[in-house]
């Protein structure tokens, strides 16, 4: 993908992030990735909101339909297919285990997790540790087919070693890079690449 | 999306390198879909370029591939402008709407969404969905659907006002994050407790129910959420057992 391009992919995963964040995806320097920004706000493809972008709907057709262009090899490569359908069955225990982080099992109900629990969070954690083991040769994976992608193997294990070392809101915290969002993100870039449908 | 396998095919015009891209994101949108069919009509024919383009392009790229490119600018929300009145007339899903008639349409009838009149505190049942998490106390709102690209783009940039209660479609993302946390609640009809938009709403600590069915809610309509029901466990979808979270249209005197 050329440089316009990757902005506009990194913008559509971010859905409505600063600039710097999108060039951190796109891989690109923060300067070249503001002044395609800025290009994308002035001609109709994104708008610029509280310091934060987000693409039109219009733009993300057009980029939607470039990604049989730009992915037809990966989608093609079976090593890159066998991680991508790994990821996708390491997704439903992540998607458990953020669950069970951020509730409680109390009295049969289900409650919202105040974390005063420190058995329940550390063991929560393990696991999660556990969840990135199982993930770490499908990033590695990923990331030979793609090395854009290594991006997310970096981000991922930099807020799981927050999360071991008592920073818990490195798990699951949306307002940062914490491991789900990280997840979620690589999540989307993946649907996106092998043109498919996030499945509920 | 093609699913077939197919060699990789590229057109004499990705190869154009110093092509800019379109002034006119319509242009560029249209332009870019209708490559995606051409890629993928000549792919599927194995023909070269000159052979598919001379001669076989016109009964292999079908009027129907046309029609499909229409539905994909549609389903992202855009509507057309129009320069003669007619167009509207005779086709006003495609065009924007005259000034004054843009509206937020009709809101979610779902068949299997319960009703019931309103009991003595002015809870009129209108549906029900599976409560991400327990609250304390239930949550009242005004509805406010968000079911396109535009509406996201328009609350990103001007803010989601005070109290509103989102009612969205589906979990996938049409709710982006620095929005979310202006809701005072949300009604989604599709997911599970479990989906992304779960997660974030239990972040934000904002009240949420998801594979919600709905019917007989409007735009602007005074709704509580019952928020204070249980959660409905992962247990519960395994094994099948219904816990629902009632929402409610309040009438009269609780509006």
């Amino acid at each position: 993908m050329n440089a316009r391009d990757l902005v506009l992919h990194a913008a559509a995963i971010k859905r409505h992030a600063p600039a710097p964040a999108i060039a951190a995806l796109a891989g690109l320097p923060a300067s070249q990735a503001k002044d395609e920004l800025d290009a994308l706000v002035a001609s109709g493809r994104a708008i610029s909101a509280n310091g934060a972008y987000a693409l039109t709907p219009l733009a993300g057709v057009a980029l939607q339909a470039r990604y049989g262009f730009h992915f037809a090899e990966l989608r093609e490569d079976a090593k890159f297919v066998a991680a991508y359908e790994g990821f996708e069955r390491i997704n439903v225990t992540l998607k458990q285990t953020i669950t069970d982080w951020q509730t409680l099992d109390v009295g049969g109900m289900r409650i919202a997790n105040d974390h005063s629990n420190k058995a329940h969070d550390e063991a929560v954690i393990d696991r999660l540790g556990g969840l990135h083991e199982k993930a770490e040769p499908i990033l590695g994976a990923l990331a030979a087919a793609l090395p854009r992608l290594s991006y997310y193997g970096d981000k991922l294990l930099a807020a799981l070693e927050a999360a071991e070392d008592g920073e818990h809101e490195w798990v699951s915290d949306v307002r940062r890079d914490s491991y789900h969002t990280v997840w979620f993100e690589l999540h989307e870039e993946l649907l996106r690449i092998m043109g498919r449908e996030r499945e509920e | 999306m093609p699913t077939a396998k197919l060699p990789p095919v590229t057109l004499p015009i990705d190869r154009a390198r110093f092509a800019r891209p379109p002034a006119s994101p319509l242009v560029e949108a249209t332009l870019d879909l209708v490559r995606e069919t051409v890629r993928r009509r000549l792919a599927e024919s194995g023909a070269a370029w000159g052979d598919f383009a001379l001669r076989k392009a016109d009964s292999l790229v079908t009027e129907q591939d046309m029609v499909a490119v229409d539905a994909a600018i549609l389903a992202s929300g855009h509507r057309y402008d129009w320069s003669a009145g007619i167009s509207a007339a005779e086709r006003p899903e495609a065009y924007r709407a005259a000034e004054g008639e843009a509206g937020q349409g009709s809101g979610f009838a779902h068949a299997d969404a319960p009703s019931a009149e309103a009991d003595e505190q002015g809870r009129a049942l209108r549906g029900v969905g599976d409560n991400v998490v327990r609250h304390a106390h239930d949550i009242e709102g005004t509805a406010l659907y968000v079911r396109s690209n535009d509406r996201v783009l328009d609350l990103l940039t001007n803010g989601v006002p005070a109290g509103s209660i989102a009612i969205i479609d589906d979990s996938g993302g049409t709710l982006t994050a620095p929005i979310i946390e202006q809701f005072a609640g949300i009604i989604c009809a599709g997911g599970t407790v479990r989906s992304h938009l779960g997660i974030l709403t239990r972040e934000y600590n904002i009240p949420c129910v998801m594979n919600a069915k709905v019917a007989g809610i409007a735009e602007g309509d005074r709704v509580r959420i019952e928020a204070s029901a249980d959660a409905r466990t992962t247990e519960d979808y395994q094994q099948g057992v219904e816990r629902p979270a009632r929402i409610w249209l309040m009438t009269g005197d609780a509006a």
